[in-house]
């Protein structure tokens, strides 16, 4: 019985999905139950996966679904993430209540599917199902920029999803198999590199990686908050980096180029895609190009091919997947109270929401890096990696630190301003009807940047020792040193004795005030939004040159992919006229050419 | 050791105690230089000291009104923190190398972004136009000098054989003689001025915070008791940057007497370096100064990479 656990995790929330379809939308608590009580369920079986580790479906020669301490720890993440979106989604989703949990369990179970799947043939069929599943989701907010960006979505997953096929069959006629077995194929004919990069285009797609990362702004920006939490931000991370990390590792045998490859797809990644959430002015869309940016980090990690940079690039995975939902979860928070995600139009609201504005700032805080958050612990394991990395290769490694270094940067400065517009700064309007949400949707919040505390102070104690370490697979020798239990206890004295210079003095010496601005009224003031805080950067020359064409669709594949085809299908268009005699000139001069082909066979 | 141990180093020695009475003294020098400059007389040594004393003791502290109390306050309390945190760290790693306390380089290039971000924050939470305005300029200063920051510390980190252990940077310094003696080093150690000038917000970099024209950007607001710890916090960066510069390009603190000898005057070097700076330039452009660090000083710093791959 115990054996078919994995089976039964896959199966039982596809079905229950699928038959969830009869339940009238009147009955949509009982969907939420249901949902609830199979997500629980998944949830601690991932947990009895983890820790057992059953590794054969018996009755079968070749296992179709296995569990190695990669994909149980993907496998829990999964669980986990679902469960927290869910609950946080009963107090948001409002209508086709049944429909959406449907979705949400047929995606739970193609994930779980994906993750624990023995052979590639069975990844290719959860990997489809999962595309059309993020696509039925997005487009349940039923706008017609939904519609635009679910298409897009699906154009982009499901065309390296025709890749990745393309790539898995080159991978069977050089082994003649399907299974995911550590077969390590060198790098080193053509084929086997075309079929690398087919599957790993597959697998950049999935997390969101350049060049075919322009779904997920758009979808980030059009879905509903609780699906962009659940898929963009947190299971296709799990699973795009999940099949990175396999095929680089296990089934494909690297080398320095492919490696480089990655490095250089990673640094561009990262640095672009912050370049341009710094001028964005929606919050959903912001974090989407930081749900982009962040896989750069991931990629570089496993770039780097060294034990601590493949950790970090796993534990970066976990910690992304942790802070960046819980950023999309608080962006949902603010637009249900307040009807907008548009920065322009908010501020102040840290004093209405309290609890929505403490996670987003420690969430804020750690993706970009700033001890002792669980970001900091992951990024500094990926700078290690580069330089590990450094002593045996050339000297692009500095480029790659660079890239990470200041890509961080960048991301602090980014969310500098999104704290400003929308929680800090003088409001936009009067928010005093604002109340912050209900318990529903603060737990999970709360839940989530707990985690980001907890995995950051007790960062060796806890997720490296049980899950990080063991998932990649080999020892990890530190270069440098890192204590964050003393460093916080540290940090926290220091703060205590700033709070005890408040404290020995008389309290009557503190009086609360109007703000100065040089004696005028601050209402009389302008008020700065934030929005346009790195309008400087488009008024430089090369990079307002870039941001004008990301505008324009330039770096987007799917738009360049659709020019290319209408390119071709015009050409096809002219040929067909619509008169008679350039048809009947067309056939004869294919006749002629089959002609001279038979004829020359002849002689 | 255990946490009175620890609780020792971070309050008096070389914590927060010590550090915080440097930093009022190198305040002090750059005042009183300044006043050489400008051929006037110049405050006397414990000039610093009152006037932090002032804002603790006398002076009434303004919360304006509407805003969240504790973030307002609490905000120059975590600057102090992080402040005394890294303080701590250089100068314990300085005195024994061997211990790898609490982090290495990474850690502190991390750690010194905690004080800009609390005076942001602050500023953010005081509702302040001006304060918005200048935490935005501090932000995109920032964004530029971090750029050849970064680039400028990987040449020690080359010269000392990929170590970012403080430590292991300073034995390796102490065999090889320090980073500042070759070529790349002399670069990159030029290039770490400029950009720590734009750290400290000396001019011709302090345009977030601008007295004349936004009235001290995310300061306006703070008065008192909490101007009085941003001011402590910002004195004691003034001390502890400088002794990291020192780490990093002139092998750490020397425990003999003509080593500590020269210490001082690499300090005294440095200290001067910056104080000319400041006394000889106008305020730039927020524009110009991003302008000049991605584009000269970056340049620059890539030399200097390139000279420390090929053992210049």
């Amino acid at each position: 019985m115990y054996a078919n656990i994995l089976a039964n995790m896959v199966l039982l929330p596809i079905s229950a999905g699928l038959a969830m379809f009869i339940i009238p939308e009147r009955y949509g608590r009982l969907a939420k139950f249901l949902s609830f009580i199979i997500a629980l369920g998944l949830f601690a079986a991932s947990i009895y996966v983890f820790n057992v580790k059953p590794a054969f479906w018996p009755g079968v020669d070749k296992p179709i679904f296995m569990a190695d301490t990669l994909s149980s720890f993907i496998g829990l993440g999964i669980a986990f993430f679902a469960l927290v979106t869910l609950t946080y989604s009963f107090a948001f989703i409002d209508k086709d209540i049944v429909k959406y949990n449907s979705y949400v369990l047929i995606t739970l179970g193609s994930s779980l599917g994906a993750c624990y799947s023995a052979n590639f043939l069975g990844l290719l069929i959860f990997w489809g199902v999962l595309a059309l599943a993020l696509y039925l989701l997005v487009n349940m907010s039923g706008t017609s920029g939904a519609a635009k960006a679910s298409e897009k979505a699906l154009v982009i997953i499901g065309g390296t999803d025709a890749l990745m096929l393309f790539g898995v069959g080159i991978l069977w006629a050089a082994t003649g198999s399907f299974s995911m077995d550590k077969t390590h194929l060198p790098l080193d004919s053509a084929l086997s590199i075309i079929a690398y990069l087919s599957i790993a285009s597959a697998s950049l797609a999935k997390a969101g990686a350049m060049p075919f990362h322009s779904w997920l702004p758009d979808v980030a920006e059009e879905a509903k908050v609780p699906v962009t939490a659940y898929l963009p931000a947190s299971l296709d991370k799990l699973l795009g980096i999940y099949l990175l990390a396999r095929i680089s590792l296990d089934i494909f045998a690297m080398n320095s180029i492919s490696n480089t490859i990655l490095l250089v797809i990673g640094s561009v990644t990262l640095i672009f895609a912050v370049t341009l959430a710094l001028v964005q002015h929606d919050m959903k869309r912001l974090l989407g190009y930081h749900a982009v940016s962040q896989v750069g980090y991931m990629i570089i990690g496993i770039g780097t091919a060294s034990p601590i940079g493949i950790a970090g690039a796993l534990f970066h995975m976990l910690n992304n997947a942790i802070y960046k939902s819980c950023l999309f979860l608080t962006s949902g928070a603010v637009e249900q109270k307040t009807g907008s995600t548009d920065m322009s139009k908010l501020g102040g609201l840290s004093k209405y929401m309290p609890v929505t504005f403490a996670a987003c700032l420690v969430s804020s805080l750690a993706i970009s890096g700033i001890p002792p958050f669980n970001g900091f612990v992951s990024k500094w394991m990926i700078y290690q990696g580069i330089i590990e990395s450094a002593k045996s290769s050339g000297p692009l490694w500095v480029i790659w630190l660079v890239a990470a270094m200041y890509g961080s940067a960048l991301t602090i400065a980014s969310f500098m301003k999104l704290l400003h517009s929308v929680f800090l700064g003088r409001p936009a309007r009067n928010f005093g009807d604002v109340k912050d949400v209900g318990l529903l949707m603060a737990v999970p919040m709360a839940i989530l940047a707990l985690l980001s505390i907890i995995f950051g102070i007790f960062a060796f104690t806890i997720p490296l020792k049980l899950f990080i370490i063991p998932a990649a697979g080999s020892a990890v020798f530190y270069i440098g040193t890192w204590s964050p239990g003393a460093a916080t206890m540290m940090l926290v004295a220091g703060l205590i004795i700033g709070l005890g210079i408040y404290a020995f003095m008389k309290s009557k010496s503190f009086r609360t005030t109007t703000t100065f601005i040089g004696g005028e009224e601050p209402s009389s003031m302008d008020r700065v939004s934030g929005t346009e805080f790195y309008d400087t950067l488009k008024d430089m020359k090369w990079l307002g040159r870039i941001y004008k064409k990301e505008d324009s669709g330039s770096f987007d594949i799917y738009v360049q992919t659709k020019n290319l085809i209408s390119v071709f299908t015009g050409v096809l268009q002219r040929l067909h006229n619509g008169v008679l005699p350039t048809y009947i000139v067309w056939c004869l001069l294919g006749m002629i050419g089959l002609f001279i082909v038979l004829f020359m066979g002849k002689i | 050791m255990n946490i009175f141990g620890y609780l020792g180093l971070l309050l008096i020695f070389p914590g927060f105690l010590f550090t915080a009475f440097m930093g009022l003294m190198v305040g002090w020098v750059d005042r009183k230089v300044t006043a050489r400059i400008q051929y006037r007389v110049g405050p006397p040594w414990y000039q610093n000291f009152f006037d932090i004393a002032k804002l603790f003791f006398i002076k009434e502290t303004l919360i304006p009104a509407g805003v969240s109390r504790a973030l307002f306050l609490g905000m120059p309390a975590l600057g102090l923190a992080g402040a005394t945190l890294v303080s701590t760290m250089v100068l314990v790693i300085n005195a024994s190398p061997k211990t790898g306390f609490i982090g290495d380089l990474i850690v502190i290039a991390y750690l010194l972004l905690i004080p800009p971000i609390a005076v942001m924050l602050g500023g953010f939470v005081s509702e302040n136009s001006l304060a918005s305005l200048g935490a935005s300029r501090e932000m995109k200063l920032m964004m530029s000098y971090e750029l050849p920051f970064i680039l400028a510390m990987t040449v020690p980190i080359i010269k000392c054989g990929y170590s970012i252990k403080l430590g292991e940077m300073i034995s390796a310094q102490y065999v090889n003689g320090p980073v500042f003696a070759s070529a790349s080093g002399v670069i990159a150690f030029f290039v770490m001025m400029l950009c720590i000038q734009a750290k400290l917000g000396f001019v011709p970099f302090d345009m977030p915070e601008a007295e004349t024209e936004i009235m001290a950007g995310p300061y306006i607001e703070y008065s008192g008791k909490a101007l009085g710890i941003f001011k402590l916090q910002k004195a004691m960066l003034g001390f502890i940057i400088p002794v990291f510069m020192i780490t990093l390009f002139f092998g750490g603190i020397k425990d003999d007497f003509s080593g500590f000898m020269k210490n001082i005057a690499e300090f005294a070097g440095i200290l001067v370096i910056m104080i000319v700076i400041k006394n000889t330039n106008p305020r730039v452009r927020i524009d110009q100064a991003m302008g000049f660090f991605w584009k000269p000083v970056t340049a620059a710093a890539v030399i200097a990479v390139a000279l420390a791959y090929f053992g210049k």
